[in-house]
């Protein structure tokens, strides 16, 4: 699958074609682990020096050769976004998992299936809050919410209408919830006590401005 | 998949992840850093260290053995070894409690991610880090002072 | 990758009844809930061809019991 679809340049603040594809392999992965990784160490390095330990990123320090099996899973899906022959974005989603992450927890869809973000990684170039501390512009703008939007259209494609689940990390809480209208749901003992967020097929909507 | 065109929906949404780093906790996990830098927590990094050193010889083990025996990225263990501000990640932690035996949070609070405000563990941090040298393999007395130690931090969870 | 193929599929009685419960609990379509059982049977295939061991837990008497497939 490729779909066009615009993001915003950070600079001009012009609206630029962007693509939105699903057929991602480890070395899209192992793209991030190279080029995403040493400029979010740099970030991290400038937000300590300032004091600003919750807005700390993370990354992941995985083997994405280790972990290429989980990536060819039926219930295992992805998007990324590229624009500029860069990867910008990208986002791993899950429609069925044995963790028990693919269910509702929300008391009003309780059991009902849902699709399971996983993994969301925007290319720290695009981060407007790591950015800033080294005083550098953000390349391109949207693109988690690309994402976002991506993972919602793709939970309606697969009947469970709109409804998404996740584990934020403490900084992004606010975001979800504020922002995005999820519904927090509650603190996960099985996920480090993260907070669990899920979408209705309502809420979905609302997110995608009603444009379904 | 059909994407949204509306430009307006596009730059409030644009707007609203400016003021905020997006990510999911499903794979990539974190908990605050706790402060750096100061006495205590430099003490405590350097019982942090001492352990990983010591139970890495107890091993016989090289750093990238020693990194793949915990499924942790060998370019992290470098940077804790090097980078006195450094905090690992919270499944960096947890892949070494899982290979020393001791508990998540208390391994936390050794490398300076979370505050314990418990004064008879950080003496006891303080007298470990003393306690030996960095190289070779471990006398026995450096060996009966990391099985102590260790039984202490697995015993302290309790 | 997209492309989607089309098979008949035969069910008893009793299966269907199982399949239409699910598609009601779920809320999903008949054919999503048969595409999540491949999902799953999948996952648990892997899982177990590289070793690993299911286990399904009684909360109340703490016993486990071993699923193979």
């Amino acid at each position: 699958m490729k779909e066009p679809v615009e993001i915003i340049d950070g600079t001009t603040g012009q609206f630029v074609d962007a693509e939105l594809f699903d057929e991602i392999t480890v070395e899209h992965f192992l793209e991030t682990k190279k080029l995403w990784r040493p400029l979010v160490l740099r970030a991290s390095e400038k937000l300590r020096a300032q004091g600003r330990q919750n807005m700390l990123p993370d990354y992941t320090n995985w083997d994405w050769t280790k972990k290429e099996p989980y990536l060819h899973m039926l219930a295992t899906k992805f998007f990324g976004i590229t624009c500029r022959k860069a990867l910008q974005g990208i986002e791993v989603v899950q429609t069925e998992n044995i963790t028990g992450d693919c269910q509702c927890r929300l008391p009003v869809q309780r059991g009902k299936s849902l699709l399971y973000v996983d993994y969301l990684q925007v290319a720290p170039w695009n981060i407007k809050v790591l950015m800033e501390p080294i005083g550098e512009k953000v390349e391109f703008r949207g693109v988690g919410s690309r994402l976002m939007e991506a993972a919602i259209r793709f939970s309606i494609e697969e009947g469970f209408k709109g409804r998404i689940g996740l584990h934020s990390l403490p900084s992004s809480e606010p975001f979800y919830r504020n922002e995005c209208g999820m519904v927090p749901v509650m603190r996960d003992p099985r996920k480090q006590n993260l907070l669990w967020f899920e979408f209705t097929p309502d809420q979905a909507q609302a997110y995608l401005g009603g444009d379904i | 998949m059909r994407m949204s065109r509306d430009r307006s929906w596009l730059l409030k949404r644009a707007e609203q992840e400016d003021r905020h780093f997006i990510s999911v906790g499903g794979l990539v996990s974190r908990i605050a850093a706790g402060t750096s830098g100061g006495e205590r927590t430099r003490l405590m990094r350097a019982a942090f260290l001492r352990l990983l050193q010591l139970a890495r010889r107890d091993k016989r083990l090289t750093t990238e053995q020693f990194a793949e025996k915990a499924d942790i990225d060998v370019a992290e263990l470098i940077l804790i070894d090097n980078t006195p501000n450094y905090s690992p990640t919270p499944r960096t932690i947890y892949k070494l409690s899982s290979l020393l035996k001791v508990p998540s949070k208390t391994l936390m609070a050794l490398a300076g991610m979370v505050d314990l405000k418990d004064a008879q563990f950080e003496e006891a941090a303080v007298k470990f880090a003393a306690s030996s040298e960095p190289m070779d393999k471990l006398t026995s007395d450096e060996q009966k002072t990391l099985q102590g130690y260790i039984k202490f931090l697995s015993e302290r969870e309790k | 990758m997209n492309v989607k193929r089309t098979m008949t599929l035969n069910l008893t009685d009793s299966e269907m009844k199982v399949l239409e419960e699910l598609s009601r609990q779920k809320d999903l379509t008949k054919t999503t809930v048969i595409r999540q059982a491949l999902r799953l049977y999948q996952l648990i295939d892997a899982r177990i061809k590289r070793g690993e061991k299911l286990f399904f837990e009684d909360p109340e008497q703490k016993k486990a019991e071993l699923m193979v497939l």
